[in-house]
């Protein structure tokens, strides 16, 4: 008991942080938040460790009264990897906001409300991973949505700001009703809502057991942000302040991520067409979320939808472990597993680390489009590293900690693939195909945005001169530079991590799994690895000895002979991303503004052309009109005359009555 | 031990007979006697006891690319297997690696290029990440594919034995057609790109590294060469028999990279490089030749889906 008195201690402390900076003075606010998460996120740490490497979970239950009845907390090897990724990535956020708040004292009134639901949202979010009851489970995970819809809603003077945190709230909102249905029916057969009640029925019933997957997948995957029901993502992410848009990308949609996970578990050896249908929609998000993300021009609206191809990957490493389970096959359960959940750490810690590299830009520059942007390396060479570093982690390339966990998932599919089953093997190859294809697409991207903002010479005049950011945001971006560097060198560790969560996840014969011999492959990645670092250090040597007593001069960019070049001519993002959104036109749905020169002497013209998410104006929008033309037909219920809501009362009072007497 | 060292000297060493044999055959159809077969070692070697011209917009990027890039793609040619069929670091799913640390290289050259703030850089910088997008599916599908005949799951073991079997017959020529594909694409040759051409506006890998020089220009040009050797050595593993004799093979090796050679300089020289805007319906062509192998892979090995 005591281990899990010291997790309820930790979530306390946290929420205590927010409550006193309610009281101080503003300076002061985020120091107390960044404290408190500190304290509170330490002990997290400490129990979550502790959970991770003994055999047993650590346990309580307390009885509480109607609605919930008994509550059960459990921190088990996956709740223990989820809150500690939330815990560290957290307490970096709060770190983070210590510098990137400062500009707003003073200017606003809303940091007040704004530190205490930080601290709200990390706290329920904690509290979300150790819930086992149904009730308290969504009380939690109501709070955490709430919390984060007024983050979301800083400033929220701005109209689109305004906009995209109502649209924030509505898409949590029916969500969580796909939430309440999934665990309403499994409550209703195993009459308790307690978590460990359901896996007894799931076993009774496999119907029921693959109905509620696809109810709780649709809730949880809202709020993870899989296609279709991503559109949210990309409006909240650019709205909030980065630290905010930071901690949603990197860790709150996670807690999406782990309510499928728990749902695995609870169902424990999936049906195969439950197993197939999550890969496939983990490879439609993976390819649509990074596709869309090349047509983007806002830098956290791109960053937003790399969100959604992240967590494609990640439900990709998910489906493989299913469909592992489903076959019996266990290297490609634990490889699937194993990747899919070292990648929500790792897009954790290199998503939020570019949030907070493009915060940093947006503090100093007020900009995040694109294409107004350019030479900021010149500028900030610490936050372009950081940027440069993160970049090449979410490109999954080498040596950094993105490769170790997409080389978990192609592993996997490999050993899917030689196993034997025929319809296994054509989803490996295509599965196989696609995380090359994202792969290949995210460098787009990334090339993209890091040469586009960070390189060459500014594309606008800036305010004034950007200069370095402080050493609370510098010292937040570094940790995670270190963390991912290390995973990145040494994925032998990194498997022994993620393994005991994934042998977790499988049937009782993956659970004395010997992971030993996976661990000689990785060491010649890691080899591999050495030796491409220490070919690069002897070439970068060689390169520097060679130059050293020669003339190495600068001179302008050489183009072509023309002396007159400016920034203007500079390649926009857009023309960057021109050649692929050609080849992929019908992926887009595209919207042109096109103004012809008119007459002998034309005045204005223009041409203007935008790629918008098909989803969106398919499927998302129609719906929600149709929603809010049905809801529209009831606005005579809400007349606004007290006499009216009394007689509804009434009503109500008599047919409670009718029904009681009748039955 | 041998094979390693026979290896690393290979892949030191063919990049520039590789390059000198195809500009020799360039100029024997263009009529000419040509340059030595030695050429781009001189001008290796030239370009490694000059100084440099820095861009004056380029930050430190520019100045670590083409050191990153140069050690991506020995650290690749390390991974494939060369003689004998046998590479010098092997393990399960290395040609993941394989394939993501020419990534890093890419990544490194177009940052590097985007760096000068030069239109025309950014213009090679956009097409090659286009391609690539296109080329990397392919090139995985084919690589499952063989894994799937032979069950093999490192570059040594799934060219050692995807070769048997009747199957081979049928897809070990459309796996040539569709690695040459890629070697094209990657090495930047006609008629992706033509590393001769004189025009800022139509290149892709050469307008890339417009702004680079001394030495750096010469880890540029030694990388691209290697490139071609490394992705031809595939090439020759699907061709070589996996029974001979390391010395039997060594040969086959160099003979295979040479016809690369005169089948690549034949092609620059009666081909013109396609319409940029044509060049992704090539290298979809490609895609197209590695679903036909894969159907057939699982149409003739699996015994269709069952």
């Amino acid at each position: 008991m005591e281990m899990m008195d010291l997790f309820i201690a930790g979530i306390g402390i946290i929420l205590a942080g927010g409550l006193v900076s309610m009281v101080l003075p503003e300076r002061l606010k985020s120091w107390a938040v960044a404290l408190g998460t500190g304290c509170g996120a330490a002990l997290i740490a400490w129990v979550s460790l502790n959970a991770l490497f003994e055999e047993s979970p650590i346990t309580a239950a307390y009885v509480l009264s109607y609605p919930t009845g008994t509550v059960r907390l459990v921190i088990d090897k996956l709740a223990a990897f989820f809150s500690l990724v939330i815990a560290g990535i957290s307490f970096l956020g709060t770190v983070y906001a210590i510098g990137y708040m400062k500009p707003y004292y003073g200017k606003k009134n809303g940091t007040t409300s704004h530190f205490f639901f930080l601290a709200a949202l990390i706290a329920s979010m904690l509290s979300v991973i150790a819930l086992q009851n149904a009730v308290a489970f969504l009380i939690a995970w109501e709070i955490m949505s709430l919390s984060s819809f007024f983050l979301v809603a800083f400033e929220n003077e701005s109209e689109e700001v305004y906009q995209a945190s109502i649209n924030y709230l509505i898409a949590m909102h029916i969500g969580v009703l796909f939430l309440m249905v999934g665990f309403l029916a499994a409550a209703f057969q195993s009459g308790s809502f307690d978590f460990a009640s359901f896996t007894t029925v799931f076993q009774e019933h496999r119907g029921l057991a693959s109905l509620v997957f696809v109810l709780l997948f649709i809730g949880f995957g809202t709020k993870a942000g899989f296609v279709p029901f991503h559109t949210w993502l990309p409006k909240a992410h650019p709205a909030a302040p980065s630290h905010i848009s930071g901690l949603m990308s990197g860790i709150m949609i996670k807690t999406g991520i782990y309510g499928i996970l728990r749902t695995v578990l609870l169902i424990q050896t999936p049906a195969f067409e439950i197993a197939y249908f999550v890969l496939i929609i983990s490879v439609i998000s993976g390819i649509l979320g990074v596709a869309y993300a090349i047509a983007q021009h806002n830098i956290k609206r791109l960053l937003a939808y790399h969100s959604v191809e992240n967590i494609g990957i990640i439900g990709i490493g998910i489906g493989l472990g299913m469909l592992g389970t489903a076959y019996g096959n266990v290297p490609l359960a634990l490889l699937g597993y194993s990747g899919g959940i070292l990648h929500v750490l790792n897009h954790s810690i290199f998503k939020s680390l570019l949030f907070f590299a493009t915060g940093g830009v947006y503090q100093k520059t007020h900009l995040l489009d694109i294409e107004k942007l350019g030479g900021i390396v010149k500028f900030m060479a610490f936050t372009a590293t950081a940027f440069l570093v993160g970049s090449i982690a979410i490109c999954g390339l080498p040596p950094f900690n993105g490769f170790v966990s997409e080389f978990f998932i192609y592993w996997g599919m490999l050993k899917g693939l030689t196993a034997g089953n025929t319809l296994l093997s054509i989803a490996m190859v295509f599965s196989f195909a696609s995380l090359a294809f994202i792969g290949a697409m995210a460098l787009l991207c990334f090339t993209k945005v890091f040469g586009v903002v960070f390189l060459g010479s500014p594309r606008s005049e800036y305010h004034e001169a950007p200069v370095e950011v402080s050493f609370s945001m510098k010292a937040a971006m570094a940790i995670q530079m270190g963390l991912i560097v290390l995973i990145g060198v040494l994925p032998q560790y990194a498997l022994s991590g993620v393994a005991l969560v994934a042998q977790q996840l499988m049937p009782e014969g993956g659970k004395a799994l010997d992971t030993s011999p996976y661990l000689i492959t990785l060491g010649g990645v890691s080899k591999g690895l050495a030796v491409f670092i220490g070919l690069f250090a002897a070439i970068f040597f060689l390169r520097a000895l060679l130059l050293r007593k020669r003339s190495v001069y600068t001179y302008k960019t050489w183009d072509c002979g023309y002396q007159a070049g400016n920034v203007r001519m500079q390649y926009t993002a857009s023309s960057y991303a021109a050649p692929f959104l050609r080849i992929f036109r019908p992926l887009f749905s595209w919207k042109i503004h096109f103004t012809k020169p008119q007459g002998l002497f034309p005045g204005e013209a223009g041409f203007e052309s935008h790629a918008e998410d098909r989803f969106e104006r398919g499927i998302i929008n129609p719906v929600l009109s149709m929603i809010e033309r049905s809801m529209n037909a009831f606005t005579w219920i809400q007349s606004g005359s007290t006499q009216q809501y009394i007689l509804y009362g009434l009503v109500f009072l008599i047919s409670i009555t009718l029904w009681i007497m009748v039955v | 031990m041998m094979i390693t060292i026979i290896n690393i000297a290979l892949l030191l060493i063919m990049p520039f007979l590789f390059l000198g044999f195809i500009n020799r055959i360039k100029s024997r159809w263009a009529g000419r006697k040509g340059p030595s077969i030695m050429q781009p070692f001189r001008d290796f070697m030239k370009l490694m006891k000059k100084g440099e011209v820095i861009s004056s917009t380029s930050s430190f990027v520019f100045r670590l690319a083409p050191s990153v890039t140069f050690a991506a793609v020995i650290t690749a040619g390390l991974i494939a297997p060369l003689a004998g069929g046998k590479s010098v670091i092997s393990f399960e799913a290395d040609f993941i690696l394989f394939a993501y640390v020419l990534g890093i290289g890419r990544f490194f050259t177009v940052v590097g290029a985007l760096d000068t703030g030069s239109s025309f850089e950014g213009m090679g910088a956009s097409r090659e990440v286009t391609f690539a997008a296109l080329v990397e599916p392919a090139f995985f599908i084919i690589i499952a594919s063989l894994g799937l005949i032979s069950g093999g799951l490192s570059f040594e073991r799934i060219f050692e034995i995807a070769k048997g079997g009747d199957v081979a017959i049928l897809v070990l020529p459309l796996g040539i057609i569709a690695l040459f594909i890629m070697l094209l694409a990657e090495g930047c040759r006609v008629p992706v790109d033509d590393p001769n051409t004189h025009l800022e506006l139509t290149m892709i890998h050469e307008v890339m590294v417009l702004d680079n020089s001394g030495p750096d220009m010469g880890f540029i040009m030694y990388a691209a060469g290697m490139k071609m050797v490394v992705i031809g050595a595939l090439i020759a593993n699907l061709v070589i028999p996996a029974a001979f004799p390391l010395w039997a093979s060594l040969g086959l090796m160099i003979a295979v990279q040479a016809l690369l050679a005169v089948v690549i300089g034949t092609i620059e020289s009666v081909t013109a490089r396609l319409r940029m805007t044509h060049v992704p319906q090539f290298l979809l062509f490609m895609t197209a030749i590695s679903a036909i192998i894969i159907s057939t892979v699982v149409l003739f090995i699996a015994g269709g889906i069952k």
